[in-house]
């Protein structure tokens, strides 16, 4: 266990350091295997140590920080929570990775990249398998890091390096409240242990608690882009695709959901800290599906909708439901990883064209990838049967079963944005895929190659993968299906950690599940309406006009880009220019300046003095000498 | 004593200042100059007389001796600067002489 | 100190007033010729006063028990160091005033308030330090050598090392340039 543990680690950090010490002098096709290669070991290690786990397992690698009575040893700790998580995490950057062989097949500086994409898997890794906080920050950190430099891949446009600060900067603010968690419950428990501290939660005052959820929420907020701290997720499209894909489906994201999963134990006490939580991810998900209604950029659409879903995990996690929320984690992990490569795809069809207006006919064109893309779709929209409705109404089960004002709130507020989904999905694949060809076809025609009219061939193993993400997103439901139809496996192997929930009665959860997939298909039938047929090329028209009204509002994320511009930036802003026009160069820069010149002015005056005319000289030298007598005099007389 | 100590150290005082003002008006001569030094170097020697006198002891005058000799060096070898300078500047105007200008 | 109180030296009170009245015109003979030669405009004139100068000087010292040093004066000062200056004004043919630049008013100024601070502060200093009775007795030659060589002995050898180097110095810099080094 300890070997297969610790090469789940190793593996991609091998790959990553040696990509990035020797990666451009490797032929191309070696550096690209060795990138997918240590992913797939790894994958294949987490698989082993999946097979063999028995028990809760603690692994000390080795110390790594040790002063006094704070020891943070590299220790790992493996459970159902991590096992699932990395299985995952593995096998979702593996087909990734090998998906970006084929995506990055024109770029120059691959080293850079799959050194990068490894190094973002260990960081993933080592924050999922953690077992003290100062280990789970470090990967937490490291994953932020990878991410700034994955968003800000093209650099070269200054476009994307400023989308790569803004999610640096704004997740930092998260991380900042956690590292504050972090301190502060070391100063209370005298350990940092996850396990630890996680046993002790009760000895604490419940305000306490509350206030430590609340801290953990934050820094889950930046993570994971709840409100109000998700402004950068949809800059984040910014990076190349399978990094979004790597990024908002797999891992950076859930990991805000798997902190407060992790440290369910200590704040699941809280009533109030878990209500905050479910707070913020249904408002989230109604926010981010409003949102990804008026988007025009195809890989805007997936990212709200990304935003919209984790905001439902966090929901769960509030509901107190674990395995619900990890369960939709994993879901949504296959579905919106599918969604995303399909999308680098059909941009990559679209010779990086990502206006959704201006595509269409693509589902004829590239059927490999319309197929899985709408597999995916109807997960993510919670079509019944697929993987996304089990998942998601696993979730608003257990919202409904906490009962209550706010809870059944946040229930009707879950609904909503199930229609909403389902409306923002279909809107998606009607405009993308439906219709007879793409409505302004992009000035490049790609030499009339293959099937015409400016679509470029895809290559055949980037549609390749999307096959066993359909699968998984189609068929996720039975790794949890319903009580009424038998035991959910997922559920019993992650009992131990969410506790002996409550069990719906078997009518109830049939009613709930009746009313979701009823509403998503109300859902699926609007997007028809609107889209469908040949009301699509009026939409198509219409969208020509610069958007207006509700439309813009939900265009521009509710203007919540502005909002901060004007809370925080702008007097940010005036406040560093006072400080640096009035302060800095007006104080400190023009008091040392004047300084400095009257010490040039005087030592140009005094240097004047030595013009090496002699009476000049006998004259200083006499009133010197005439000053030292007076002063005798006066020590005389005095 | 003759007169008080006072009065001769006023007169070389008066003497020492008038010294002084030759080396530092004539600036266009340097034999001026040196002559205000000499002026100056009696000054002292009255002082040192004056002191021999009033306390009654020969060392005062030892050192007046000393500063002719002394002064006898300088002169000689300041004539022989200004008799050097003259050759290569034709002047004795000691603002001539500027090249330690910085 | 003054007026003297009882008979020093076992002088005559008559001699003693005489010489006191020739001290102050001797005094007065010293000042006026030193203004007189630092205002003369032609060198050798000043020269001429400064001689007369120092005669009275050494007239002075004279009458300041000093006899061996007025010798001094007369035979180095007056006759060696004054004829020394003469010489070289006559070598270099500076006695025309009208070749040489005299001291404007922007000469005098700075000088003569330098001169009053200083002279100020002298006789502060001066009336300050007057202390006991005076000796006043003159010193003669056998006293003066022996003070001279017995207690100063090591000062006369840097005397004499002194004057050696002037005259090495003075060689130097009076020799003529070498007839082909340099024009």
């Amino acid at each position: 266990m300890k070997l297969y543990l610790t090469l789940i680690l190793l593996l991609p950090l091998l790959g990553g350091v040696i990509n990035a010490v020797a990666g451009m002098r490797l032929p191309r096709r070696l550096a690209e295997w060795l990138a997918c290669g240590a992913v797939a070991g790894s994958f294949a290690c987490a698989l082993a140590a999946f097979v063999t786990y028995r028990s809760p397992v603690t692994v000390e690698l080795f110390r790594w920080l040790s002063a006094f009575d704070f020891q943070a040893p590299v220790t790992l700790y493996y459970d159902p929570l991590s096992a699932v998580m990395c299985l995952m995490v593995t096998f979702v950057s593996g087909l990734i990775h090998i998906y970006s062989v084929a995506y990055m097949a024109g770029e120059e500086e691959y080293a850079r990249f799959f050194s990068l994409l490894n190094l973002f898997v260990f960081a993933m890794l080592t924050l999922v398998l953690a077992e003290n906080l100062p280990l789970l920050y470090l990967g937490w950190e490291g994953v932020g890091f990878c991410s700034y430099a994955l968003i800000g891949y093209w650099y070269r446009d200054e476009k994307n390096a400023t989308a790569g600060r803004k999610a640096f900067i704004v997740t930092r603010i998260g991380d900042v409240a956690f590292g504050i968690a972090v301190i502060w419950m070391f100063q209370l428990f005298g350990t940092i242990s996850i396990t630890g501290i996680n046993g002790m939660g009760f000895l604490m005052p419940g305000g306490v608690i509350t206030f430590l959820g609340i801290l953990l929420l934050m820094g889950a907020m930046g993570k994971s882009a709840q409100m109000p701290l998700m402004v950068w997720l949809p800059d984040a499209m910014a990076g190349p695709t399978p990094v979004s894909a790597l990024i908002h489906a797999a891992t950076m994201v859930t990991a805000g959901v798997y902190l407060l999963a992790r440290m369910f134990p200590l704040i699941g006490s809280s009533g109030t800290a878990l209500a905050a939580i479910a707070v913020t991810g249904g408002v989230t998900a109604f926010y981010a599906a409003t949102c990804a209604l008026a988007q025009r950029d195809l890989k805007r659409v997936l990212a709200y909708s990304t935003i919209s879903q984790i905001g439902y995990m966090v929901l769960g996690v509030g509901a107190g439901a674990i395995t619900a929320a990890t369960f939709h984690l994993l879901v949504h992990a296959f579905f919106k990883a599918l969604l995303f490569l399909g999308a680098g795809c059909v941009i990559a069809a679209m010779h990086h064209e990502q206006d959704i207006f201006r595509m269409g006919g693509l589902g004829r064109r590239l059927p490999l990838t319309f197929w899985p893309f709408v597999a995916g779709g109807a997960c993510l929209a919670g079509l019944p049967l697929t993987g996304g409705f089990f998942s998601k109404d696993g979730i608003l089960t257990a919202v409904w079963l906490k009962g209550g004002a706010l809870y059944g709130g946040l229930y009707l507020l879950g609904l909503l944005t199930a229609i909403l989904t389902a409306v923002y999905t279909f809107r998606l694949i009607y405009l993308v895929f439906g219709g007879a060809s793409p409505a302004f076809p992009p000035p490049l025609m790609g030499g009339g190659e293959g099937e015409g009219e400016g679509v470029a061939k895809v290559p055949r193993l980037m549609e390749a993968i999307l096959f066993p993400l359909a699968l998984l997103g189609l068929f996720g439901g039975l790794f949890n299906i319903s009580a009424y139809l038998g035991k959910g496996w997922l559920g019993g192997f992650l009992a131990p950690l969410s506790g002996a929930g409550e069990e719906a009665p078997h009518a109830t959860e049939m009613l709930l599940q009746g009313i979701a997939a009823l509403l998503a298909i109300v859902g699926v039938a609007i997007a028809h309406l609107c889209y469908g047929g040949e009301r699509r090329l009026a939409r198509v028209e219409a969208a020509a006009e610069p958007p207006s009204g509700v439309v813009a509002f939900f265009l521009n994320g509710w203007y919540f880009d502005a909002l901060y511009r004007f809370l925080f930036i702008r007097p940010f802003e005036t406040l560093s220019r006072v400080l640096w026009e009035r302060i800095d160069e007006g104080v400190i820069d023009d008091s040392l300046d004047r300084l400095a010149s009257f010490f040039g002015w005087s030592g140009k005056g005094l240097g004047r003095w030595t013009s090496g005319r002699v009476s000049v000289y006998i004259l200083s030298f006499a009133a010197g000498a005439a000053l030292i007598i007076v002063y005798f005099a006066w020590v005389v007389r005095g | 004593m003759i007169v008080p100590l006072l009065h001769v150290l006023i007169l070389a005082g008066i003497l020492f200042v008038l010294g002084l003002v030759c080396v530092l008006v004539w600036r266009a001569n340097i034999i001026m100059m040196l002559i205000g030094i000499e002026i100056m170097l009696n000054a002292a020697m009255l002082a040192f007389v004056g002191g021999a006198n009033r306390w009654g002891a020969a060392d005062g005058q030892v050192f007046a001796l000393m500063i002719i000799a002394m002064t006898s060096a300088e002169v000689s070898l300041a004539l022989a600067l200004v008799v050097y300078l003259h050759r290569r500047k034709k002047t004795v105007n000691a603002d001539e002489f500027n090249t330690m200008s910085g | 100190m003054w007026p003297p109180k009882g008979n020093h030296m076992g002088l005559p009170l008559q001699r003693k007033i005489m010489e006191q009245i020739i001290f102050y015109i001797l005094a007065a003979a010293t000042v006026i010729a030193t203004v007189f030669s630092i205002t003369e405009r032609h060198a050798v004139h000043a020269i001429v006063y400064l001689v007369t100068s120092f005669f009275a000087l050494a007239v002075i010292f004279y009458l300041l028990g000093a006899p061996l040093v007025a010798v001094f004066e007369v035979i180095i000062y007056a006759g060696a160091i004054m004829v020394l200056f003469m010489f070289v004004i006559m070598m270099l043919d500076l006695g025309h005033p009208e070749k040489v630049g005299t001291p404007g008013i922007r000469d005098w100024w700075p000088a003569l308030v330098l001169a009053g601070v200083v002279f100020a502060a002298i006789v502060t200093i001066v009336a300050a330090a007057t202390g006991s009775p005076a000796a006043g007795q003159a010193i003669g030659v056998r006293e003066f050598a022996l003070v001279l060589f017995q207690r100063y002995g090591v000062a006369i050898e840097i005397i004499s090392m002194q004057l050696l180097f002037a005259l090495v110095g003075a060689l130097y810099l009076g020799r003529r340039q070498g007839k082909g080094e340099k024009p």
